[in-house]
């Protein structure tokens, strides 16, 4: 079946390391989303198990099958490209029937006709006879599709296929795409920069960044639960607000602001000295200071300015700064109700519970405490 | 340039006139430029059309007047130069295709598929282009009349065969001559073209199954047609126009296999001098199948030039 | 396929360490790689032009080292720089290098800055901008032997149009071709008129690759056309420069066809002999093989020294 296991694969170029030490399984008809920002490795990878580009060390299964060395035609995988890579002098029909000739097993008549049915399963059969110039994005995007589809291969590998289409779209085929690989079953590794993409797509995401594999987990587990601050800065958007700082007695100093640990936390974060405070916006709240400044704050609030406020409608993204810190160091980001309308330059009263706190090492970024979830799955590291 | 008159009218007409100054200015000197590239081809082409009296007595680019036009000139050079026409096509077409194949194959070759070691062959290929024909000149006149005499062998052979004479055998040199100092310049132009495919072409072809051989045929070939039709024009003009090594390599102006480019030094010429009429009729027979394709293929000559040098 | 020290019993099946792969799958994997099967393709072709030219070339080379002259077979039993030593000390050698230098030097610049300007000049709105650049561009359509006849007319001592032009201007009658101090002018300008339109070519495919908001920015921030070009469009072509002048080089150094018609004869024009004319003259007129051959190689010498850097400037930009 289609389980793809990565055993410490490294791909070199000359002095560049591109991809290092990466070993993780992805399970038969998984959708793997590998994620990162660009230069981290994700497309070598991927490379790599289409058959394009050899690793250095290592080694790559796919069904139990040792791969490094086997050319693409005979891994029994298929492949969705950027910008589609459709033969521009041949007809759809052609381009879709094309990766099926070298497949054995099928009759002439059979590949046609498996080609008519692929191409009705997309609802393209009406563009069979048109070469791809004369399609728009959206078709091509099909047809990409189609092409890997038409050979029923145990692994589907795509290489950010959403990213030349238009924002609307891109959504309808995210929904479609997910719809076709639970139909068809098929073990899938998807390539994106996007993380949107990469949590709603996903039945676990591999972060990458630098070439070295940073977690795999399901789409939640890395958004409250990151194993380190690459992670929790990468995945969610808004991003986390990072404050960077050192431990004091009584928790958290900042260079404006002061955070106490509760019990948890202090435990958790031990010794370590150079901390850094993760906070998701959404687990700020914000609320008007009042008309008396001298209003008394608990020990997790903070009086601070809105510098810069934007509506999205169903919510506000407001940024934050310290009222005393005029370089805006210590900016925070904060999402609020859509309804929950604050001014740039009002004061207002930040809350944080210490229970929606993550805590990173400094020096090492790797989680020390993640925030506590309310449900009965707790998700600690 | 932003006066602020009062009077718009003034202004506007001021501005339309220092315009339409710099305008003919500038069209004066396209014009003068036109002329100095087109004189030289119409002196040619009227003497051409001139009686040697009327060659001697007229201004030379004047169209000739009366008794002084004649087609005899040109009439003497079609008559003189058609076997020597024959010779230069049946050089040059077999080259030329030959070339253009080897070069696209070897630009697919060196483009599509990456290794290491790939940059040393390919510079040995670029360096091919800018080698001197002198420089290999005297090997290959001992090669192909000393060594390896295949115009002698092959004569027999062509003289059998319908449509052609022994003596074309002597072309079989020249036109694998070609061949092998041809592959380097017309392997760039293909390669530079290659280049601007996107990669994921070919490896979307290679994940389909597809083999090199596949690839090639089945989309590198049908997807380069345009270029092949650049490559294919330059290099023809290339080997028609090409003069030292059909001077060194056949025996002289007066041998039967001789090409076209090889007779036009020496037409003409008598004791008292050049007959400029039927040079100049000579010339202009000779330059026509290469001025016919440029002229209706300009742009992919120019095309072909500008990859040249990039 | 020996089990080893593993702690991961599992792993076994499917066994990922390199003894695991025995030497003929690597084979096969290796016969099946894209190296393997791709080689044909850019092999056959060159073996076939590696013969040609560095074969040619070393041979060459041998050659020039041997004492072959005349119908004798060359011997290779005693080898010598001789045949170099005695071009150096030729003077026929010498003057032909020197010319050889001038019609490299001034052909490339003079076709460079003429290409320059008649580019600039097209590339600002002009109508049947396509049809005057093909009509610029005629003369490359030319053979080498076909140009030299029309300059040969055109030069004329007695009825050529050029003299023609200079006695309408009070001037006495000048023998272009026929006058060592002036040949070679008249050799490099017949040259320019038929190579310039190929650097306005490059220059125009140059400047139509640059973006148009350059143009644009420098209007807006009041820099007059001339300023503009001058300024700003001009230093970004560098690259086409280089490339056009490396070409045109090369094209110079091919000028035997040229020199050789307009004479019909092994000897051009007095005051225009270059190293081509030169080795062709020694080795095929007066059978003086070796000599020829240690010519040639100093000619190749040139033409490396010329593009040398070209490939080294190209290699550095990344762009070979």
């Amino acid at each position: 079946m289609g389980r793809i296991q990565f055993d410490h694969l490294t791909k070199q170029f000359g002095e560049t390391v591109a991809v290092e030490d990466l070993t993780f399984d992805i399970e038969d008809s998984e959708f793997l989303v590998l994620v990162g920002p660009s230069g981290c490795g994700k497309s070598t990878t991927l490379r790599m198990l289409a058959g394009l580009e050899t690793p250095t060390s290592g080694d790559l299964y796919i069904a139990d099958e040792h791969m490094n060395y086997r050319v693409p035609q005979n891994r029994d995988i298929a492949m969705v490209f950027q910008d589609y890579a459709l033969y521009p002098h041949m007809t759809i029909r052609e381009n879709i029937r094309f990766g099926l000739e070298e497949e054995p097993g099928y009759t002439e008549a059979e590949r046609d006709e498996r080609v008519e049915d692929v191409a009705e399963t997309l609802g393209i059969d009406d563009l069979l006879d048109r070469k791809p110039g004369e399609l728009s994005g959206g078709q091509q995007q099909r047809v990409a599709l189609g092409r890997a589809i038409v050979r029923d291969p145990e692994v589907f590998l795509m290489d950010e296929p959403l990213a030349n289409l238009d924002a609307k779209l891109r959504t309808q085929m995210r929904t479609e795409l997910q719809r076709l690989q639970e139909e068809l079953d098929v073990t899938t590794v998807y390539v994106t920069h996007n993380q949107t993409e990469a949590m709603t797509m996903g039945d676990r995401i591999a972060v990458l960044n630098d070439g070295r594999l940073q977690q795999v987990g399901e789409p939640l587990e890395l958004y409250h639960a990151p194993e380190n601050q690459f992670v929790a800065g990468f995945i969610g958007e808004p991003m986390m607000n990072f404050l960077h700082g050192d431990r004091s007695e009584e928790g958290f100093v900042g260079e404006y602001i002061e955070y106490p640990f509760d019990e948890r936390l202090e435990r958790a974060v031990g010794d370590a000295a150079d901390l850094v405070l993760g906070i998701r916006p959404e687990a700020i709240d914000v609320r008007h200071a009042g008309e008396s400044a001298s209003q008394s704050l608990g020990p997790h609030e903070f009086r601070m300015t809105v510098t810069v406020t934007e509506t999205h409608g169903d919510q506000n993204v407001v940024t934050l700064t310290h009222a005393e810190d005029e370089a805006s160091h210590d900016t925070i980001r904060a999402v609020t109700d859509g309804m929950h309308i604050v001014n740039a330059g009002e004061s207002v009263i930040v809350t944080v519970e210490p229970d929606a706190v993550h805590v990173f090492d400094g020096e090492t970024g790797e989680a020390l405490c993640n925030r506590r979830l309310e449900t009965a799955r707790e998700l600690t590291i | 340039m932003s006066q602020s008159t009062s009077d718009t009218n003034i202004d506007v007409a001021s501005v339309v006139e220092d315009v339409n100054l710099r305008r003919i200015g500038h069209y004066t000197i396209v014009i003068l430029f036109l002329g100095f590239f087109l004189l030289p081809l119409i002196t040619g082409i009227m003497t051409a059309l001139k009686t040697s009296t009327a060659v001697a007595n007229t201004l030379p680019f004047m169209p000739p007047l009366g008794d002084g036009f004649t087609l005899a000139n040109l009439e003497y050079a079609f008559n003189r130069l058609s076997y020597a026409f024959v010779n230069s096509l049946l050089m040059a077409i077999p080259a030329t295709i030959i070339n253009v194949l080897l070069a696209s194959m070897a630009a697919f070759g060196l483009t599509m598929v990456r290794w290491r070691g790939q940059m040393g062959i390919l510079v040995l290929f670029l360096i091919g282009i800018f080698v001197p024909y002198q420089a290999v000149l005297v090997p290959l006149a001992r090669f192909w009349n000393n060594i390896f005499p295949i115009a002698d062998m092959l004569e027999p052979v062509f003289s059998v065969v319908p449509l052609i004479q022994g003596y074309h055998s002597a072309l079989v040199p020249l036109i694998i001559t070609h061949v092998a100092y041809g592959i380097p310049i017309c392997m760039l132009l293909f390669r530079s073209y290659y280049q601007s495919l996107p990669n994921s072409l070919v490896e979307a072809a290679k994940i389909d199954g597809a083999s090199i051989t596949k690839i090639y045929r089945r989309i590198i070939l049908p997807i380069s047609k345009p270029m092949f039709g650049v490559v294919f024009i330059y290099q023809f003009t290339q080997i028609y126009n090409e003069f030292l090594f059909s001077f060194t390599l056949v025996t002289s102006a007066n041998s039967s296999e001789a090409p076209i480019t090889l007779i036009i030094p020496t037409i003409g010429t008598s004791t008292s001098g050049i007959d400029f009429g039927i040079r100049m009729a000579a010339a202009f027979l000779a330059a026509l199948p290469t001025i016919i394709l440029y002229v209706a293929f300009a742009e992919q000559f120019a095309k072909g030039l500008e990859t040249e040098s990039a | 396929m020996t089990t080893h020290d593993t702690t991961e019993t599992t792993e076994s099946a499917v066994d990922p360490s390199e003894e695991g792969i025995d030497w003929q799958t690597k084979l096969r994997y290796f016969l099946n790689s894209d190296f393997v099967r791709s080689s044909p393709y850019w092999g056959i072709p060159f073996i076939i032009m590696g013969i040609a030219v560095y074969g040619g070339i070393g041979y060459n080379l041998a050659i020039s080292f041997t004492d072959y002259a005349g119908i004798a077979r060359p011997s290779f039993s005693s080898l010598d720089l001789e045949m170099y030593r005695r071009a150096l000390a030729d003077e026929s050698f010498r003057a032909a290098a020197f010319q050889n230098f001038v019609l490299l030097v001034g052909f490339t610049s003079i076709s460079l800055g003429l290409g320059l300007f008649l580019a600039v000049l097209l590339d600002y709105g002009i109508r049947y901008k396509e049809t005057i650049q093909t009509i610029y561009l005629l003369p490359m359509a030319l053979s080498f032997v076909v140009t030299a006849q029309l300059w040969l007319w055109m030069y004329s001592p007695g009825n050529g149009v050029l003299n023609i032009f200079v006695t309408a201007l009070g001037f006495d009658s000048i023998d272009w071709l026929g006058d060592p101090r002036i040949a070679l002018a008249a050799v490099i300008f017949a040259l320019v008129w038929q190579f310039s339109g190929y650097a306005m070519v490059v220059f125009l495919a140059g400047l139509q690759s640059l973006p148009d908001d350059q143009f644009e920015a420098a209007k807006v921030d009041g820099a007059s056309t001339t300023k503009t070009y001058v300024r700003i469009i001009v230093p970004q072509l560098k690259q086409a420069s280089v490339g056009a002048a490396v070409v045109l080089m090369l094209f110079a150094l091919k000028a035997f066809d040229f020199l050789y018609a307009i004479t019909g004869n092994y000897r051009p024009p007095n005051g225009t002999d270059i190293l081509a004319t030169l080795m062709v003259r020694e080795a095929f007129q007066y059978g003086q093989w070796a000599y020829g051959a240690a010519i040639a190689t100093m000619l190749l010498l040139l033409s490396l020294a010329v593009i040398a850097p070209y490939l080294i400037f190209q290699h550095r930009q990344g762009s070979l």
